[in-house]
Parts: C-alpha cells; sequence; structure tokens
C-alpha cells in the first residue's frame, strides 16, 4: 500500500532524484525478480526480507516523525522497539515468566500503552528544555531499558530471551489456519530450478501483510498530519521554537505529541518483529537499531516520509545484501563490511546530498486549501532543495 | 515613576514595577509604564537600555525578579508565552526569524492562533472543518500579502527573501494572528526607506482598524512620526513618557539618549 503511494507520488512530479530513486527501484526489483523466478532467492525468504523492509520502514517512519517533523533528538528508537516486541512478546509468548498466552492484539494494545507511558516519562521532564536533554536522556533510556531486559530475569526471562510466541494470526478465525490450509505449489518457471510455496511461504505472506497494514497505516497517518496545520506548528519548532512560542503555540504539547506519536510507531515495529522472529531476546535492544533508523531518515531526507521508506529499505538491502554477498562470494564478515557500506553511503550523502535523498518536497498546507485555490505549487526543484542542509546536522 | 505619565483609563497592556537583572546588571529596573488601546506607542532608549528584555518579559519569555505585567487587566506574569498570546499579545524578535524549508505563505500560516487543524485528533476526526479553515486563513494570508504588496514572494523560500521583505512578513504574519497588542522590536531596521515607508503606512493603517502597537525603533524620524505618546527608557528604567515633541526637548533624554546632539 505505502509503497505503491510512494510510487504513485513519486511519478506525479518526477525531479530529478524521484526519477533516480524510481529508477533505481524498478532496477532493483527486476533484479529480486530474476533471484526469484531462478530460484537463487527462496520465496519465503524474501518474503521474510519484505517484512524486514517494513520493519524498518517502520522505525524511520517513527524516527521521522520525531526529528524529520520536530527535531527532537531521539537516541531510543531501539528502546521503543524493544518496549513493542517485549511488551508483545510477555503477553502472548509460552515461556513468558508474568502473563503469556494471551491473544496477540492484547499484546499490541499492551505494547502500544507501555511505549506510550515511556515516552510521556522522559518527555515530561526533557521536552521543556533544550533539545540537547531529550538527547541525554534518551541516550540513558536505551541503555536503561535494556539492561533490565537483561537482567529481570522475573519479568523478561533475561539473557535467555522469550521463546514460544505465537504469530500475530493465532486465535484469529479463518487466517490462524490459513498457512496450513494453503496448499503446498509446486512452480517451475525454469526448468531444474522449481520454486515451492508451502506453509512457511503462506504465514510469511501473513506476516507481509501485517507489517504492510502497519507500514501503509503509519504512513497514511503521517502523511496527512504532516501536511496539515499541526504538521506546520511541528516544523516551525524545528526550525526555530520561540517562534512558534511567540505566535502562541504550546511547543511542550505539540513536541510532545510528536515524540508519542514517533514512539508508538517505533513500538509498533517492534510488536511486528516479535511475531516475525517468534523469539525476542536483548540482542535486539542493541543500539544498532537506533543507528539504522538514523540513516533511513538522513539518507532518505529528513522530514520525508517517502525518505524514510526508501531509506528503510536502503537498510535492509545493506543489512541482507552483504549477509548475501558473504553467503556466495566474499570470505568477509558481513558485519564490519555492512557498517563500512553505511559508512560510505552516509559520506556521499552528506556530501553531494546532504538534505538528503527525497526530501520534502510540498508545502505544509492542507491538501484541499491549495489545491482548490488554483494557485500554482512552487516548482518541483525549487523552495527546499538547496536549503535542506542547514538544520538536519 | 515617571512624571510624564498621564493616567490610562483602557491600558490594554500595563507593566508595574518590573525587574529583571542578569548577574548583577539591572537590565530592567523597576520600569512602570502602561500601553493604552488603540495607540501607536513608542518605546525608544540607548543600546543596551533594556527595550528588548522589556519585551522578553512582557511576553513571557523571561521571568521576571519582581513586578507585574498585565494584559487587557488579566494578570499575566509568569505565563508561557502561549498563554499570553492567548491574551491578545503578540510580539516580532530584533532578528528577524527565518523559517528553514518553509515558503512565505507556509511561513504565514503559522501566524493564525487556535487552528482547528493543529489539533492532532481534528485532521482525522473533522478533516472538513480543518480544510475549511486552512482555506479561510490560506485567502487571509494571501490578501494581507497583497495588501503589503509582496503576494509576488508567496511560494518563494522564507529563507530566500531580503531582511527588509522578511520584516514586512513578520508583520504581516503577526497581523495573522489577530492580536489586539503587537510589539514590534526595531521593525524598519535594516529596511531601506521605501520599505520603512511602507511599513510606516501598513502600521498606520493596522492602527486605525483597531490594533494597538509598542514598537522599539532606533530611527527617530520613523518612530517620531508615527508613535504617540513615546516612553523612554535608560539603563532598565523608565526616564520620561511624553509627546514626540516633550520628549525631544527634554534634557534628560538628549542627555542619556541622543548623547546631548541634536
Ligand atoms: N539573556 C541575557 N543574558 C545576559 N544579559 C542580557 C541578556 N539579555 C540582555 N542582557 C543585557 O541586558 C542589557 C539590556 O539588553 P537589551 O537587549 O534589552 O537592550 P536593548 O535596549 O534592546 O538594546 P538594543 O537597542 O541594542 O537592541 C544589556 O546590557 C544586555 O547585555
Ligand atoms: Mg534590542
Amino acid at each position: 500500500m505505502s509503497a505503491l503511494d510512494g510510487v504513485t507520488e513519486a511519478v506525479a512530479d518526477l525531479s530529478r532524484p524521484e526519477t533516480w530513486v524510481l529508477g533505481v527501484s524498478a532496477a532493483f526489483a527486476l533484479f529480486l525478480l530474476a533471484a526469484l523466478l531462478t530460484g537463487a532467492l527462496g520465496p519465503t525468504y524474501f518474503l521474510f526480507l519484505v517484512g524486514l523492509a517494513g520493519m524498518y520502514a517502520l522505525l524511520s517512519f517513527g524516527l521521522n516523525a520525531q526529528w524529520g517533523f520536530t527535531g527532537l533528538i531521539n537516541f531510543s528508537v531501539a528502546a521503543f522497539f524493544g518496549v513493542g516486541a517485549y511488551g508483545s512478546a510477555l503477553m502472548t509468548a509460552d515461556s513468558s515468566p508474568i502473563a503469556g498466552g494471551f491473544n496477540p492484539l492484547v499484546g499490541l494494545v499492551v505494547a502500544l500503552v507501555v511505549a506510550f507511558v515511556l515516552a510521556l516519562l522522559i518527555g515530561i521532564p526533557t521536552l521543556r528544555l533544550r533539545a540537547d536533554y531529550l538527547a541525554i536522556a534518551s541516550l540513558g533510556l536505551a541503555e536503561v531499558v535494556r539492561l533490565i531486559v537483561l537482567n529481570e530475569r522475573w519479568l523478561t526471562n533475561g539473557s535467555a530471551g522469550l521463546r514460544g510466541i505465537p504469530s500475530f494470526f493465532q486465535g484469529w478465525p479463518v487466517l490462524s489456519s490459513f498457512p496450513e490450509a494453503m496448499p503446498g505449489l509446486r512452480l517451475v518457471v525454469i526448468p531444474g530450478s522449481p520454486i515451492l510455496l508451502e506453509t512457511a511461504f503462506w504465514q510469511s505472506l501473513l506476516n507481509v501483510a501485517l507489517v504492510l497494514a502497519f507500514a501503509g497505516g503509519a504512513f497514511l497517518v503521517l502523511r496527512r498530519a504532516h501536511r496539515s496545520p499541526w504538521g506546520r506548528v511541528l516544523r516551525t519548532i524545528r526550525s526555530d521554537e520561540d517562534l512558534a512560542r511567540a505566535l502562541g503555540k504550546n511547543t511542550y504539547s505539540f513536541k510532545m505529541q510528536s515524540f508519542i506519536l514517533g514512539s508508538l510507531i517505533m513500538a509498533l515495529a517492534g510488536v511486528f518483529y516479535t511475531h516475525l522472529n517468534l523469539y525476542v531476546g536483548p540482542g535486539d535492544l542493541d543500539p544498532i537499531t537506533t543507528f539504522y533508523a538514523w540513516v533511513a531518515v538522513i539518507l532518505g531526507g529528513s522530514g520525508s516520509n517517502r525518505g524514510a521508506l526508501f531509506g528503510g529499505i536502503v537498510i535492509v538491502t545493506i543489512r541482507e545484501g552483504t549477509r548475501f554477498l558473504n553467503d556466495v562470494a566474499l570470505p568477509i564478515d558481513p558485519a564490519p563490511l555492512r557498517l563500512l557500506l553505511i559508512g560510505v553511503v552516509i559520506v556521499a550523502v552528506m556530501r553531494y546530498r546532504p538534505q538528503g535523498i527525497l526530501p520534502p518536497q510540498r508545502e505544509l498546507i492542507w491538501p484541499s486549501a491549495v489545491d482548490g485555490g488554483g494557485t500554482p505549487e512552487p516548482p518541483d526543484s525549487g523552495v527546499r532543495e538547496q536549503k535542506g542542509s542547514g538544520g538536519d546536522e | 515613576m515617571s512624571e510624564g505619565a498621564l493616567p490610562k483609563e483602557d491600558a490594554v497592556l500595563r507593566v508595574d514595577d518590573l525587574q529583571k537583572s542578569f548577574g548583577g546588571l539591572a537590565a530592567t529596573d523597576h520600569a512602570t509604564f502602561a500601553v493604552e488601546r488603540g495607540t501607536i506607542t513608542g518605546l525608544i532608549g540607548p543600546n543596551g537600555a533594556g527595550k528588548s528584555t522589556l519585551f522578553n518579559l512582557i511576553s513571557g519569555f523571561y521571568e521576571p525578579d519582581g513586578g507585574t505585567v498585565e494584559v487587557n487587566g488579566t494578570d499575566v506574569t509568569g505565563m508561557e508565552p502561549y498563554e499570553v498570546a492567548d491574551h491578545g499579545l503578540i510580539r516580532t524578535f530584533q532578528t528577524p526569524r527565518k523559517l528553514e524549508g518553509m515558503t512565505v505563505r507556509e511561513a504565514m500560516l503559522v501566524g493564525p492562533r487556535k487552528q482547528p487543524g493543529e489539533s492532532f485528533l481534528k485532521l482525522f476526526a473533522a478533516p472538513g472543518a480543518v480544510g475549511e479553515s486552512e482555506s479561510a486563513n490560506l485567502a487571509e494570508a494571501e490578501r494581507i500579502l497583497e495588501e503589503f504588496e509582496i503576494d509576488h514572494l508567496a511560494t518563494q523560500p522564507a529563507t530566500d527573501i531580503s531582511g527588509g521583505q522578511m520584516k514586512l512578513v513578520e508583520l504581516a504574519r503577526a497581523m495573522l494572528a489577530e492580536p489586539e497588542v503587537l510589539l514590534l522590536d526595531e521593525p524598519v531596521a535594516g529596511v531601506n526607506p521605501t520599505l520603512a515607508k511602507k511599513l510606516k503606512d501598513q502600521i498606520r493603517r493596522l492602527n486605525e482598524q483597531g490594533t494597538t502597537f509598542l514598537l522599539i525603533e532606533h530611527d527617530m524620524e520613523f518612530v517620531m512620526d508615527l508613535a504617540d505618546p513615546i516612553v523612554v527608557l535608560d539603563q532598565g528604567h523608565v526616564l520620561t513618557e511624553g509627546t514626540p515633541e516633550g520628549v525631544r526637548s527634554d534634557d534628560r533624554v538628549i542627555d542619556a539618549y541622543l548623547g546631548g546632539g541634536t
């Protein structure tokens, strides 16, 4: 859904970077298709990758709503992701030391509530202060949440993590038995390398549907919220908070809303991950997740939802691509190669396109007001293209 | 405190015995004055006299060490800036505030207060109302830009316009907030005479339509022509207050401010 929207939007007014992104994406899609058809890429694994892409897209959407919209510096993406993952795992897993066995929908609600409370707890003391306080506090929060998960065995099972997590659709009518009910298919596109679609494939398909629903929903909400008076106040705060205050905006409240909204979306990514991976452990709260989300948002273009989506996909491509390279060709450990590649990408973007690949393009004015007014949209190349660099560091 | 002060029947802004120190320096030193509704009141004084500090105190950006601020009869001392704005007082800044990544009209649309679309919930619960208010605000913004003769800038990046145009946009945006009293900090600093004239006309016209102004300005010709009465600030306290003629011929003002010249 969201990817489609992104594409149609990009086609509508093809600026140069948009054409470029479209071209690269199309080439990449063809490449994946070829890999699928030749059997080089298993369809189930492919769906897993799509799920991961959706997950990273959610994380970057969340961070974009905080940093890209409002300029809030949140270094605890991993903590909110972890709260989402653990919140729903603790409610649903067999091995949960506290609850367990609940319907995943309960897990979803609990995860969101915990993320909401956590966002409030960190937002209340810091959002009235200068921007750096949130940054520092969030660094601490990430570590505190990770250590709690690691050490409070009565609550989280500690380093053993949580197993026995059901799929998200467990207990739903029809959908819970859908993977088993579907027949195993055997497709032969290229003689000699048949493609097998079995239970695991149908299960992955469900997961992809889930993440598309999450990410698509988040995208639509963010898109509407951003191109509105609400989003405009956030951008004013990002650029000059005192001006927003002088014009009668309760900036504390706006910052809190943006922070909570972003945190909830990050937790959503965690909920999805729990039911994708069916296991969560303290390692899932490593700061690398925060790092990836920041890279995705900066790469895509701070403040742009499409950019965040694109950045999320790039991250997954690099993450899994290096693993693939390691498997088939290079005897290099994927972890350092991954970081090296990300480093190169970041340096290149900062050098040649500091505003990101798909920076926000449109005015933050409610669409019906501009479209109905007959006033011409500013040219594609204009407005923010040259100006994005300043505040984005 | 100041002898020239007349009793103000209908004060839209009242500052009483306001104090603020930075370290040992009394930037505002028992300042007392009032701004009568419907006037264009000037606030002058040498560099460092405490004019901008006074604006910051009045608008809630600084917390006073002592004294009170009243807007429209309500004691707003210690309130947040947005709450002071809610009582009808809007201020601009001495250094123009640039809005990164916004067009001029977009920056203008930050002005209107209490827009339905500023509520996150209403974006989804009442999109129709949001759209209506947005259309109305956009039309109003474009009307004001036209009045200010800067409508050709509407879709320009707000960071790419000249300093003088920026001042005009700031005034225009402040007007969209529909203030009862508008505090302008050096509206024509660095503005060329033609634009300054335009600004002066706009301020006068808006004043005739009912907005009260309190303006800080170093350009004597500008302020003497536009403002009446004029409050003179020196070293944080109100030296005197009166008509432009009265102030101009006041020896203490000449000593403090005009450096004995003229
Ligand atoms: N935030 C602050 N911290 C410390 N000192 C300050 C602060 N703000 C103002 N001051 C001091 O208070 C005094 C008054 O400053 P203010 O900016 O109010 O002067 P002003 O009358 O607006 O001058 P100008 O005409 O140059 O704008 C100055 O001595 C200034 O250094
Ligand atoms: Mg000043």
